[in-house]
């Protein structure tokens, strides 16, 4: 619809606004929301509960009438469906979880009403859904023309080159209650607010986010400097840039390969497994943190018998220390830490790769979170500003590097948003606090990443708990010898058996030839 | 031929009996946890093999039961093994069952990756006492001093803030154990509805769990795996109290009382 | 509560496009700094026998903070537009004139309605700067939003009146917009550029302007009577003042701002409390 069209519609409509929509107070609403969501989102709606200081991004104001996830025009308020599917899908990347299983359909509808009751805009108006066409197929021109519109609407300037959110405007972004805001990662649909559908991420296009600083694009569409099956084209193309969900998995295996991968960006690697390891933040001991960059790290590991390798890849805005990204660490620390004063050295990227040090006979292992005092971790940890050394952790404020001849070698690089480290050592080493590393056990292992430019260091970053690296060992001759053992005994039981039926049968017979 | 007559003889029953028997047990067993509200899980290998071993008993003790029925039993067998017009399916299963066989070998010798089991014991046994910052506090027969009448909508206030601004991230909005970090932490966070986790426990415990955390376990509950910090270096005494109201009252279950406890001989 | 009002202010929409008869507002800023050449709607309202008019100086005290650069290395096409380094003063001061103060008059017009003008007030994005910084308009007025950088803008109004919005302008283009409330005043930002910012003022009438460059504006075209005038400026807050004007009389009102005010600034909306 046209703007003017819509400008005409809407005063219009304040004359015939004698049914507005019924945003009244249901008390089953109110109930509901003053259990389930008030804590997060404040008594009177205004998303200042007593946890909004405990996330970022912050629970949603509903004071302003101001929706993210729409299918109305930039600006307008979301319609009852837009608030339902909100509640029913929660915000993937937020604290908000999705309702649809614990509260009944009445429930939820009765607390879309009450949350209209939050702003006075939903008295008179009635706002209608952006209509559009369907998605043209998906081609290779058509993801290469998406390719082509996502570098014209200049969607890189916040969104990055290869759209891990690291453009050049990411670290100045903030919403409109004044909040620091990460241009979304595309390379995470998993975490896409309103979903990662072709879909959804047209209708983002088209109606922007508001309160945010996603701009709506349907403009552009109407000033004839794109067509409707371009925008699709974009929204085929962002999709494209999301693999699907990461499966996790409990170990990660280490390839057994003539010639070990001798650099971060060896072609090698292309060919060796990768696996996922989700982090979160470290809010187990304080100070603790609860705004982490670092979401989930890919880990490959390759050995060739002598030596084992690693590469770890993640996503990471900002290259840090990096003065540019200052502005965005005052102010997140000044969000989460308000009682902190953010000190203006430049912080540096760090990642952490934990093992206990020596493989464990039984269950036991080190406390997952650095070991403790009596009972240490060996620790692979690198540092952006200064390489990669081997300590051992008593806990996350106790770490020491291990003295002596080191056999770990290491490289670390950065581009459009993503770190890729590359980490070797021999599995045997003359020292007792290196761990000796077996093939085939399974190896305890866990991730701590820390993002400067997030304020990030000490207990405050990511982690995970323990994972396993699995080093193969090389396939014995005798894994090959018993099917082929299984195989020539099953055959010349059949045999036996076909002949011993026949004999039985009068063996007088035509003899079936071959059998 | 048409399917009657296959369904009337003994040899194609005993298949058919055989085939739906696999289907019942491999996909039809996990649909019935979740009518009695327990969560479901696949039937482990070991026993759909040990179930049907148990139906092919049955076949066969039914094949073989009337000496005619036996012998038509016998009939496809026995043409498949002799009959001349049927060499080329004769030779098929004689390159395909051994291939088979030798796949299944393969399968079971190679190399495989698994994590090692972890047991754990997600309730063990509660110390008689545990000092709490400083103080000592016995856990038997201890009932938490916030469960009275006129103090209860405080604590349940004071709890909500406390759980809100501590325990949602991995136990989540709806004490579902699903929070938005819960997917970070092997093992997964405890959900605190229905009626296998608090509402078998008494409120000491609780107190004992969240004051200790994952450091304070005793081995079997696997303590160097659990993300649950020890609140007490966070939390004061009565906040935990307090907190231990509101995940009763909002989970919509009541702890377990001594008298249950003592009657059941455990604690 | 507000019904009558808005079935008023529709009224004054749905006439504003129907009647093509208005000149251009009063609110529109003027390079002179007066707005003597822009006569206000002439309607049925005030008739040119009694039409009076305000004029006055906005005048600055102490020492306006200095400019800032600003970093426009990322962006080359507007780092040509300012040859001598592009800076940011929010306080623009020329012999003792502050420039960028919205003058309008917030009572006394009683319950008249005023026709909307036909012609727009425009808008534009030029060196990854607004232009204006400060502007005026009425209900329901075209607001043509320009970007003449040809490189990606995004218009991000934030007001707490009126509903805003938030769209894309990534090459040469023009879009338009109106707003259906009064409103002092609507933030304008570009999250691309986060030194880009522009104010607007919506008024349900034309009596309302933005200061020049010497500090004077001028409220032309009022009927005879009593108002209130307050004065804007985003760092230094508001202050208003009473004066009476009588048929065909002009009214002199002189606004002072010092830089002993800077914590006055009014905070737009309801920031959010944290903790």
């Amino acid at each position: 619809m046209s703007t003017k069209g819509f400008a005409i519609g809407v005063a219009l409509s304040a004359f015939v606004a004698a049914a507005p929509a019924a945003a009244q107070e249901t008390p089953v609403g109110k109930a509901i929301y003053d259990k389930w969501c008030a804590e997060c989102h404040g008594e009177d709606g205004a998303g200042d509960g007593s946890a909004a200081a405990y996330m970022l991004p912050q629970p949603r104001d509903f004071t302003t009438g101001l929706y993210q996830i729409r299918t109305t025009p930039s600006g307008e308020l979301p319609t009852d469906d837009d608030i339902l599917r909100m509640i029913d899908e929660g915000m993937p990347g937020s604290a908000m979880p999705g309702w649809k299983e614990y509260l009944s359909d009445t429930e939820r509808n009765d607390l879309v009403q009450y949350l209209k009751t939050f702003s006075p805009f939903f008295e008179d108006e009635a706002p209608s859904p952006v209509e559009y066409g369907g998605p043209p197929g998906v081609n290779e021109e058509g993801l290469a023309e998406g390719k082509e519109f996502y570098d014209k609407i200049e969607c890189w300037k916040c969104h990055g080159q290869a759209g891990r959110g690291d453009g050049p405007s990411a670290p100045t972004l903030e919403d409109d209650w004044e909040l620091p805001i990460r241009a979304t990662d595309l390379t995470e649909g998993w975490n896409f607010n309103g979903g990662h559908t072709t879909e959804a991420i047209f209708a983002r296009l088209m109606t922007g986010l508001n309160g945010a600083p996603m701009p709506s694009f349907a403009d552009l569409i109407d000033a004839e400097f794109m067509t409707e099956e371009q925008l699709w084209r974009v929204a085929q193309y962002v999709k494209s840039l999301s693999p699907e969900t990461p499966e996790v998995r409990e170990v990660v295996r280490a390839a057994l390969v003539e010639t070990l991968p001798t650099s971060v960006d060896d072609p090698a690697w292309d060919a060796i497994e990768r696996f996922y390891i989700p982090l979160v933040g470290q809010i187990i001991v304080e100070p603790r943190w609860f705004a982490p960059t670092v979401d989930g790290v890919w880990a490959q590991a390759a050995h060739d018998a002598q030596r084992v390798a690693l590469r770890l890849t993640w996503n990471d805005p900002s290259e840090s220390p990096n003065p540019e990204w200052e502005e965005w660490r005052q102010r997140v620390v000044s969000v989460m830490e308000p009682s902190v004063e953010a000190t203006d050295e430049l912080l540096s990227d760090a990642l952490t790769v934990q093992f206990p040090t020596t493989i464990p006979e039984g269950m036991k292992r080190p406390y997952f979170l650095m070991g403790a005092q009596d009972e240490p971790v060996y620790l692979l940890s690198w540092n952006s500003g200064g390489g990669a050394t081997e300590a051992l952790g008593r806990g996350m404020n106790a770490i020491e590097p291990i003295g002596g001849a080191s056999t770990l070698t290491t490289e670390s690089t950065f581009d459009d948003g993503q770190w890729r480290l590359y980490l070797s050592r021999d599995l045997i080493t003359e020292s007792a606090d290196r761990l000796a590393i077996e093939t085939g056990r399974p190896i305890p292992m866990a991730i701590f990443a820390w993002d400067g430019s997030n304020g990030e260091s000490g207990t405050q970053g990511a982690i995970s708990t323990w994972y396993f690296l699995y080093l193969d060992q090389p396939t014995e001759n005798i894994t090959y010898a018993f099917p082929v053992v299984a195989v020539l005994l099953t055959a010349v039981l059949g045999l036996v058996i076909i002949a011993r039926a026949q004999r039985a049968t009068g063996g007088g017979g035509p003899e079936p030839g071959s059998d | 031929m048409s399917i009657n007559r296959y369904l009337r003889h003994p040899f194609w029953q005993a298949i058919l009996v055989l085939v739906i028997a696999y289907v019942l047990i491999e996909y039809g067993i996990p649909y019935l946890p979740p009518l009695i509200g327990i969560s479901s899980a696949p039937v482990p290998q070991s026993v759909v093999l040990q179930y049907m071993l148990t139906v092919l008993a049955g076949v066969l003790i039914w094949v073989s039961d009337n000496e005619e029925r036996w012998a038509r039993f016998r009939e496809p067998i026995r043409a498949t093994l002799v009959d001349r017009d049927k060499r080329v399916l004769r030779i098929a299963l004689l390159v395909i069952v051994p291939l088979l066989t030798g796949w299944l070998t393969f399968r079971a010798v190679r190399q495989t990756v698994a994590a090692p089991p972890s047991l754990r014991s997600i309730h063990p046994a509660p110390p008689s006492s545990i000092t709490f910052r400083g103080q000592t506090m016995q856990l038997a027969g201890l009932e938490n001093p916030l469960r009275e009448g006129d103090l209860m909508a405080e604590a349940y206030r004071v709890g909500k803030r406390v759980y809100y601004q501590n325990c949602l991230p991995c136990h989540g909005d709806a004490l579902s154990g699903d929070g938005h970090y819960a997917h970070g932490f092997t093992p997964a966070p405890l959900a605190f509805t229905g009626s296998s986790t608090i509402a078998q426990l008494t409120e000491s415990f609780v107190f004992w769990r969240i004051a200790k955390g994952g450091p304070g376990l005793p081995r079997e509950g696997t303590p160097w795996n659990s993300a649950m910090p020890a609140w007490e270096d966070i939390l004061s005494e009565d906040e935990i109290w307090s907190v231990i109201v509101f995940l009763y009252e909002q989970a919509g279950v009541s702890p377990r009382t001594w008298e249950e406890a003592e009657g059941s001989g455990e604690h | 509560m507000n019904f009558s009002l808005r079935q008023i202010l529709a009224l004054v929409v749905v006439s504003g496009i129907s009647i093509a008869t208005a000149c251009g507002g009063g609110g529109e800023p003027t390079d002179d700094g007066a707005d003597g050449d822009a006569p206000a709607a002439a309607g049925p309202v005030v008739s040119p026998d009694s039409a009076a008019m305000i004029t006055g100086t906005v005048s600055f005290e102490g020492t306006a903070p200095a400019a800032e650069p600003i970093d426009m290395s990322e962006e080359p096409t507007c780092a040509e537009k300012h040859p001598d380094g592009a800076m940011r003063q929010l306080v623009m001061v020329a012999g003792g004139g502050l420039a960028n103060v919205y003058v309008y008059v917030k009572s006394g017009l009683g319950d008249r309605s005023f026709p909307t003008p036909s012609a727009p007030v425009t808008l534009d994005q030029d060196g990854c700067e607004y232009m204006p910084h400060v502007l005026a308009i009425q209900v329901g007025q075209s607001l043509e939003i320009k970007n003449s950088d040809g490189i990606l803008h995004n218009i991000n109004t934030q007001p707490t009146v009126n509903r805003g919005f938030n769209i894309s302008q990534p090459v040469v283009m023009e879009t338009s917009r109106e707003f259906s409330q009064p409103e002092v005043m609507i933030p304008v930002k570009c999250d691309v550029h986060g030194w880009m910012e522009a104010f607007i003022g919506v008024q349900a009438h034309p009596y309302a302007g933005v200061s020049g460059a010497d500090g004077s504006f001028s409220l032309a075209d009022l009927p005879p009577g009593e108002y209130e005038i307050e004065a804007w400026h985003e760092l230094y807050g508001t202050q208003s003042q009473t004066v009476t004007v009588g048929v065909k009389e002009t009214a002199e009102v002189s606004f002072t701002f010092s830089s002993d005010m800077a914590g006055n600034h009014v905070p737009l909306g309801e920031p959010l409390v944290l903790r």
